[in-house]
């Protein structure tokens, strides 16, 4: 019954206001600290605080939620970390 | 070997012959992972051109329906699944972005390729001179080629990393005490090994280039 209901909301409303993606950097053995810091000051405009705090939160606790808005928007996000040589993965916010 | 530091507004680091030929080659191979012609084939004969590869896989890519997911775990990093629970979206995101993102790393390896190997943007002698605007570009391209060899070394994680760290300096050790017969050694494990570290170093002095250049222009 709830998978009906789901599947009947989910048809054909891709723009729906409430479908916000997120855009999650993963850690990895390879990537400098320093590397990160700066790749996350240098796209998201983060300061070099914040940053830092971030690849912290990456490399103690497995990842880290970059950012958040619509699926194209955390497509660019992703190619981004992709080019830099981040592993980033995007997906629906709350799943 | 002598790690970057800031010449004339250009980051610059010193490989002599054997370093740089060393570097240039597993560059050109990386490259080659994805998809890109071999790039030593001009080089004896001329500069290799720069003009014609500003993105050579423009004619092939985009008319595909799909692309499919690399099978070689190394390319698999450089492009990863970028949502592993949403096949959907996993394959759109390939089949947007898997060309441009090729293009981007080939391009970058190719001036790396070329100004270590005396093509276009080389200054001779042992300098590998970076001039800043590239040198974010450069350390990510380092980055792409430590990916490959991490993950030929087979690092998954910060503790297999750490191991590759140990195993190194005991098998140094052995060499040096020509113990090399009691402990079994893999040489090419270690001389792989050994060129990852010496990236990693390269890329840390490059990184804290570029980092110090950002605050400087900040102000």
């Amino acid at each position: 019954m709830e998978t009906e209901r789901q599947s009947q909301t989910e048809g054909g409303v891709a723009t729906r206001l409430d479908d916000v993606w997120i855009t999650i950097v993963w850690n990895d053995p390879v990537n400098l600290m320093s590397y990160v810091t700066h790749v996350f000051q240098t796209h998201f405009g983060l300061s070099r605080e914040v940053a830092a705090t971030r690849m912290r939160e990456v490399h103690e606790h497995g990842r880290s939620v970059l950012a958040s808005g619509p699926r194209e928007k955390m497509e660019v996000d992703v190619q981004a970390m992709h080019s830099y040589g981040l592993w980033a993965t995007l997906q629906r916010s709350g799943e | 070997m002598r790690g970057f530091r800031a010449e004339g507004g250009s980051a610059v680091a010193e490989l002599d012959d054997e370093e740089r030929l060393v570097v240039a080659r597993i560059i050109a191979d990386v490259a080659l992972l994805l998809g890109a012609d071999a790039f030593g084939e001009d080089y004896d004969a001329h500069p290799a051109p720069t003009s014609d590869i500003d993105d050579p896989f423009e004619h092939l890519r985009g008319f595909e329906e799909s692309i499919r997911e690399p099978s070689d775990p190394a390319i698999l990093r450089l492009l990863p699944n970028a949502a592993p629970t949403d096949r959907e979206a996993a394959d759109e995101f390939r089949r947007l972005t898997d060309g441009e993102l090729r293009a981007t790393k080939v391009r970058r390896l190719r001036r790396m390729w070329d100004q270590l190997s005396g093509g276009d943007g080389a200054t001779g002698g042992d300098e590998w001179v970076v001039p800043a605007d590239e040198a974010l570009a450069t350390a990510a391209g380092l980055t792409d080629v430590r990916l490959v060899l991490a993950s030929r070394l087979g690092l998954t994680t910060d503790d297999d990393a750490e191991r590759l760290h140990h195993e190194i300096d005991l098998a140094t050790h052995a060499l040096e005490t020509d113990d090399d017969g009691v402990l079994p050694i893999d040489h090419e494990r270690v001389w792989l090994g050994m060129l990852y570290q010496a990236l990693t170093w390269l890329q840390e002095t490059l990184v804290e280039f570029v980092a110090t250049d950002g605050e400087e222009t900040d102000v």
